[in-house]
């Protein structure tokens, strides 16, 4: 199938001559969850902000439908219409006092009508659970709760590409799962995600592709059953391998687990554990 | 170090908590108009009185804005109007002495009395709108983009840098950095400088956090609805008519 975003070896070069990324190349299959992993500094978040225009190769193209990216006003502007990121810290993101006017910035830059973009901003604002918080003002929320109307300013402009950088990053456990769940009624409903992350437990559990960064270029990708078994790539990366994948393998060894396709998390791992019979601790002679 | 609230920050909590935060902020303006304007007509001592009276109950009681925060709000501009007062009673002479001018009593008298009401009207709007519902009342009113523009980011930015400049006071705090005088202004100091850093940084991070969205030279916003502002509009014109026939007695 062909990818929705490509990047063919990319370079870029910041103005003060440091690289940012190298040689740099990326597929994302349309409709899929991908997570990229890499240690700080690796490039992730530059390479975010190529997918949407924010920042223009030095070397190497980008294609959005095999066309490549037009960086011209029109194009940037359906660039951005159809590629949108949310960035990591939201006290940089939000610059409007009050959460319904921030997350109506974006559809009507889009030039769409009032009636339009107030549905859109409803709709965005109930997706992440501030309906209620619409007239409330920004810098009376919480990190998360920011956090939360970042991504939905970006949602009310309908993205087919959704880009998140470390969207996890100081979010609360159950905070984390409410996001999580989010993003996958957004996969469910066909939308492209990149996530950027340091968490290879949840990517390797909920993403379809990893893909791993090093260096300020993609070194690994893939399905992430293949990429997460990848121990050389992912110590390239500054990854460990995943646990669920390192306990499912102990215990195939030990004879516990029947050798077979290792679960997507520890949870899956327990539930298969669950299903053994439970057999009484056999006391070693000593 | 501890951290108090700016007189800013009461304002804009007041505003958001205000049992007047749906009215219309057309309403609300027409209603401080109508006080402004009746404390420029009104001449008697009494009566200026009773109308700051009746705008600051109108606050306090109707919108229910907190004393707390009405007084404290209130107070520097009091200081203000108490020091001018002081003048014109206390004036110098030819001869380069201080004298007591009993005769611009009444003037003085006149002057606060207006001044007061006057305040009243201005802290019933600001305490009962919050900013982003007064800039889209603004810019109905065809205040240039720019300067609308201008004042939303300098808003936002206020809470942004004030929350920032509280983090490096803690985490200079949690390192002795107030420890006497010394250590307060180079703490200060350095934080001075860090902040100005800070403002470029985040200036660059918003500029790139709008072009991602779309942005096209203007930052526009949905502005509220009120779906009862006619109805609002016309109590808030008729209570500003009576205060205004109330006032105009008065040249009678």
């Amino acid at each position: 199938m062909k990818p929705l975003i490509e990047m063919k070896a990319v370079g870029h070069v910041f103005a003060d001559g440091s690289s940012g990324l190298r040689d740099c190349s990326l597929a994302l299959g349309r409709g899929r969850r991908h997570a990229l992993l890499g240690a700080n500094g690796a490039g992730k978040t530059t390479l975010l902000q190529h997918l949407n225009g924010l920042l223009r190769p030095s070397a190497g193209q980008l294609l959005l439908e095999g066309h490549p990216y037009d960086y011209g006003r029109h194009g940037l502007a359906q660039l951005r219409r159809r590629v949108g990121l949310v960035f990591q810290n939201p006290e940089r993101q939000l610059f409007s006092a009050q959460v319904e006017e921030d997350v109506s910035f974006g559809p009507l830059n889009l030039g769409l009508d009032e009636a339009t973009v107030r549905a859109r901003v409803e709709a965005a604002l109930d997706m992440v659970g501030l309906r209620g918080h619409a007239r409330r003002a920004v810098h009376h929320l919480s990190f998360g709760q920011k956090k939360r109307v970042c991504i939905a300013g970006v949602l009310a402009m309908a993205p087919d590409v959704l880009l998140l950088d470390e969207p996890m990053a100081g979010l609360d456990a159950p905070m984390q799962d409410e996001l999580a769940a989010l993003l996958d009624r957004l996969a469910a409903r066909g939308t492209t995600i990149l996530l950027s992350t340091h968490d290879i437990d949840f990517a390797y559990r909920w993403a379809d592709d990893l893909h791993l960064m090093a260096g300020g270029g993609v070194i690994a990708s893939g399905p992430a059953q293949a990429v997460g078994a990848d121990v050389d790539a992912l110590e390239a990366a500054g990854q460990r391998p995943p646990v669920a994948l390192a306990l499912h393998a102990h215990l195939v060894t030990r004879g516990v687990l029947p050798p077979g396709p290792s679960p997507r998390s520890v949870d899956a791992v327990l539930d298969a554990l669950r299903t053994l019979p439970i057999k009484p601790l056999m006391r070693t002679p000593t | 170090m501890t951290h108090r609230n700016g007189t800013a920050v009461r304002i804009e909590t007041a505003a958001y908590a205000s049992h007047w935060q749906g009215v219309a902020p057309s309403a609300k303006a027409l209603f401080a108009l109508g006080g402004m304007g009746a404390a420029w007509v009104a001449t008697r001592p009494a009566t200026l009185a009773a109308l700051a009276a009746v705008l600051a109950l109108a606050a306090l009681i109707g919108a229910r804005v907190p004393l707390r925060t009405y007084v404290a709000v209130a107070l520097p501009p009091l200081g203000f109007l108490l020091l001018s007062c002081l003048t014109m009673l206390a004036t110098p002479g030819v001869d380069g002495s201080w004298y007591w001018a009993g005769s611009m009593w009444p003037a003085v008298v006149r002057t606060a009395g207006r001044s007061l009401a006057m305040l009243a009207a201005l802290l019933g709007f600001v305490l009962t709108t919050p900013l982003p519902d007064l800039l889209a009342l603004l810019r109905r009113l065809g205040t240039p983009d720019l300067l609308l523009d201008l004042m939303a980011l300098c808003y936002r930015m206020l809470f942004v840098l004030r929350q920032a400049w509280i983090d490096g006071v803690t985490a200079q705090d949690a390192r002795l950095g107030y420890g006497g005088w010394r250590h307060a202004w180079r703490s200060t100091g350095l934080l001075v400088g860090q902040m100005a850093v800070q403002v470029w940084q985040r200036a660059a991070a918003l500029q790139m956090a709008a072009d991602a969205r779309g942005y096209q030279g203007l930052l526009r916003f949905l502005p509220a609805v009120f779906p009862h502002a006619r109805r609002q509009n016309a109590w808030a014109g008729l209570a500003a008519l009576l205060l205004l026939l109330a006032a105009a007695g008065d040249r009678v």
